[in-house]
């Protein structure tokens, strides 16, 4: 299964490489501006009058974006009464996933843990987005909440680099289809 | 207390910068030469394994997974250790003539650097460690038959030794600092911000000891879980919790990639005002922006743990907030401030300043990166993928690495009177930004597409972004090339004109401008033009402090008490608890004396015994916990009890020798020796 790129990743990407390349811009602007002789009072004047609301609109940036992620942590809360548990295992190099299989529209709890080193359980659908992460830690229990909807065969890569044979440490689970 | 000479008007830094400019003193030269000389050399070296790797994962190379991940170990810890090695150069170079900094401080902490990245270099070379510089517990210990006990040790040992170099370097900073400025909240610019002082110290004696700070709270995590690997490694029954030992990686590993920035920060507040020919003062704004940074350098490292979920909902939060804020100051004072004052103001472009000046967007481009990653629910998807390897290397390279190279450059400019061609230069920076910005430019677009990070061999139909990485790569590799031609000439030209410099004058007659050779006005060299300053105190002065002390022996007293150490009996970490608290009595048993006067002035001075004690006998403390070692002397209860005095008299002895290194740093030194006591206690399980 190959990888593709999900549509949050392409919005996510698509305002950093705006971001980028306004900023390359400024850079560019002020270096050409760098040659040319402004009164430092001046330069005082408006900069500072400029920094104050530089600084506002980073702060309002900041408490919409904090706020805003609030509503979407990938946190389970609760138990896990009305999901489907996946008990998943990680060891160098394998993934073990009871049960390997669940009806498309289950609302899935992953209980991850590690039997040795640190690993991270990474996600892919059937069409290849990476969907979600969670590690997989020695003598820790991760709980991950799903819905997944999307019948097909999920790709499990490792996201945590554990070793000798970590780029080839896949696994797969299988949403079938109602 | 500037007491270095003006320097005369260079043809290379504005010629208003000369009112402003101190001339560099013959030891802050060779001191910047040689640290910017290795840390160019190894980030060389490994660039060039980085290219083998990018190689590799491109299928243009054939590097085995095994040797892969070696070389990616040593890019790791060697490219922090280089730049960081330079940069402490840098800022060394542009404090020492306000801060006196001592040079048998430095050259010890560049010998323990430099032995420690050669550590490091043979245990992932020959040793064949591979587990990540990042080396997330127990991944050394689960070397699937890849790397011996040795390279292990030895890989643990060099990152102690390059910890201790940055611990002595850091403890200088503060001590340094706080004893010319007259203590630390005057060194922070806190009494000038609540407007009970008209001056504030520099804006670099600031933010050193900002990073200073921060830099030996990193080492303490840093040193506190190398030494329990380390004891785990000769001892099978150690066992490690895997959330807290990451907790201590990251605060350690996150944090001193991080400072190498504020390091350079603190350089470049008086590199960039030399080539605007505007000064960079201190102002309440920066003061409160730097107080800002020194709680948010600290915090900021739990992102790495996001994904975590048994990492507290709470600490979450609180990392999303402070990765957030940690880039506010950045943004708002450092980056900002440096375009205003090149805004405008004929700024000079030699080769330094074109690269100081092109290293700030990399921060800004590379932080904005950094920071969409740091939002929790992108996190998600984000996590451990090749946008993060994106990230951090825009700005190590496209920020660090150019400033590295700017600081040799500015001090090759500086003595030699000259720069490169205008031509030169424009290839040199046209082949850093392409290559870099370009090889970069493939990890985000790969990381949005969910390419894992640290894969020796890509998944199915994406090498191709491995292969355009490379080429770029090879672009960025022609770029630092280019710059180090140029560097050449500059560096001859500097040896010729080693005992004089090129000044600037203009023909009152004609206005045009030319340059004479003229004496080099050698700064007083002499103790009286930057005296070690005379205020440095004890730890604990007047009666109600050594009262305070006593009281918390008498406290500690307590981990004594058969029943307490009976209870601790019930668990390795209470165990382990325990004897923190008996480190702990014997750090404040060793504090009282020292800082009792008649003690103190029969121990003398001593700031390098005192420096020498309050490291290794923390490490110490924390080696003798492994079983393997103190089983053998608790078979009897007396022994037991013995063996409980020598953690005691380890605290003492660090107690002791926190007492020499003044009021700030011993008080320092004392806390974080009973930090790392806590740490490892929390770490360390039984098997």
């Amino acid at each position: 299964m190959s990888l593709h790129y999900g549509d949050p990743q392409i919005a996510i990407a698509a305002v950093f490489a705006a971001l980028a390349f306004l900023l390359a811009g400024v850079f560019l602007v002020i270096g050409v501006q760098a040659g040319s002789e402004v009164a430092f009072e001046r330069v005082h004047r408006v900069g500072y009058w400029l920094r104050k609301r530089w600084l506002v609109l980073l702060l309002v940036v900041g408490v919409l974006a904090v706020g805003i992620s609030l509503f979407d942590l990938p946190y389970a809360s609760g138990n896990a009464a009305g999901r489907t548990v996946v008990k998943v295992t990680a060891g160098q190099f394998f993934w073990s996933l009871v049960p390997g299989q669940v009806p498309a529209g289950t609302q899935v709890r992953f209980d991850v843990t590690s039997v040795d080193v640190n690993h991270g359980f990474g996600l892919y659908d059937p069409r290849g987005h990476l969907i979600g992460s969670v590690q997989a830690m020695p003598g820790y229990h991760n709980d991950l909440d799903l819905n997944l909807t999307e019948p097909g065969v999920y790709r499990i890569r490792c996201l945590e680099y554990c070793g000798l044979n970590h780029s080839t440490m896949d696994g797969s689970f299988t949403v079938v289809g109602r | 207390m500037e007491a270095a000479t003006a320097a005369p008007a260079s043809p290379v830094i504005h010629p208003r910068a000369a009112a402003f400019t101190v001339e560099a003193r013959g030891i802050e030269r060779r001191i910047g030469l040689l640290f910017a000389g290795t840390g160019i050399a190894l980030v060389a070296l490994l660039g060039v394994f980085g290219l083998l790797m990018r190689l590799t994962q491109a299928t243009v190379l054939g590097l085995s997974p095994a040797w892969f991940y070696r070389l990616m170990t040593l890019h790791g810890a060697g490219m922090i250790t280089g730049t960081l090695l330079a940069m402490m150069g840098a800022l060394w170079y542009v404090l020492h003539a306000s801060v006196p900094l001592r040079t048998g401080r430095m050259l010890a902490s560049y010998a323990l650097v430099v032995t420690g990245a050669l550590c490091v270099l043979v245990a992932t070379l020959f040793g064949g460690f591979g587990a990540g510089w990042t080396f997330l517990p127990p991944l050394p210990f689960y070397p699937a038959g890849q790397w011996p006990v040795w390279s292990e040790s030895l890989f643990f040992v060099g990152l102690l030794l390059v910890g201790s170099g940055f611990f002595v370097y850091c403890i200088d900073v503060l001590e340094q600092t706080t004893a010319t400025y007259g203590g630390l909240v005057r060194t922070l610019g806190w009494q000038f911000l609540r407007g009970r002082e008209d001056e504030a110290p520099p804006p670099q004696a600031i933010a050193a000891t900002v990073v200073a700070i921060d830099g030996l709270l990193a080492m303490a995590s840093g040193t506190a879980i190398v030494v329990g690997l380390l004891g785990r490694t000769y001892d099978a029954g150690v066992g490690i919790n895997a959330l807290v030992a990451k907790n201590l990686v990251f605060f350690f590993g996150h944090s001193i990639a991080n400072l190498v920035l504020y390091l350079a920060a603190a350089a470049i507040y008086v590199l960039i005002p030399r080539y605007a020919g505007r000064p960079y003062q201190t102002t309440k704004v920066f003061v409160a922006g730097w107080a800002a940074s020194l709680v948010f350098i600290a915090t900021a490292y739990s992102h790495h743990l996001y994904m975590d979920f048994v990492q507290p909902t709470w600490a979450e939060i609180g990392s999303e907030i402070a990765s957030y804020a940690a880039v506010i100051p950045v943004a708002v004072i450092t980056i900002y401030s440096m375009a205003m004052l090149v805004w405008g103001s004929r700024y000079r472009w030699t080769l330094a300043s074109t690269l100081l000046y092109v290293g700030l967007a990399g921060w800004a481009i590379g932080g904005t990166g950094a920071v969409i990653d740091s939002i929790i629910p992108i996190n998600f998807r984000f996590h451990n993928t090749v946008w993060v390897v994106a990230h951090f290397h825009t700005y190590l390279m496209m920020t660090v690495v150019l400033w590295v190279l700017a600081f040799l450059a500015h001090l090759l400019e500086r003595d030699s009177g000259i720069t490169s061609s205008r031509a030169a230069r424009a290839w040199t920076i046209g082949l850093l930004l392409v290559g870099g910005y370009g090889l970069t430019g493939t990890w985000f677009v790969g990381g949005a597409l969910g390419i894992p990070r640290r894969y020796a061999i890509q998944p199915a139909g994406t090498s191709g972004y491995s292969l355009v990485g490379s080429i770029f790569a090879l672009l960025f590799a022609l770029g630092f090339l280019a710059c180090l031609a140029q560097l050449a000439p500059l560096a001859r030209a500097a040896w010729k004109r080693r005992r004089h410099v090129l000044v600037e004058h203009m023909d009152s007659w004609t206005g045009t401008r030319y340059t004479r050779p003229a004496p080099r006005a050698e700064a007083d060299p002499s103790p009286a033009a930057n005296p070690t300053p005379p205020r440095r105190g004890v730890p604990l002065t007047g009666p109600a402090q050594l009262g305070l002390g006593l009281a918390i022996c008498i406290v500690a007293l307590a981990a004594f008490f058969p029943q307490v150490v009976d209870a601790s009996e019930a668990s390795t970490r209470y165990h382990h608890l325990d004897h923190a608290g008996h480190f702990l009595l014997g750090i404040m048993a060793g504090l009282l004396l020292g800082s009792t006067p008649a003690i103190s002035r029969r121990l003398g001075e001593r700031p390098t015994l005192g420096l020498a004690a309050v490291l290794a006998a923390p490490v110490l403390m924390m080696l003798v916990m492994v079983p393997r070692f103190y089983e053998p002397l608790e078979r009897h209860p007396f022994e037991h009890a013995l063996y409980h005095l020598a953690m005691a008299s380890c605290g003492l002895v660090a107690g002791l020798g926190a007492t020499r290194l003044g009021l700030v740093a011993g008080r320092f030194a004392a806390f974080l020796a009973v930090g790392m006591a806590l740490m490892f206690a929390a770490a360390m399980t039984g098997a």
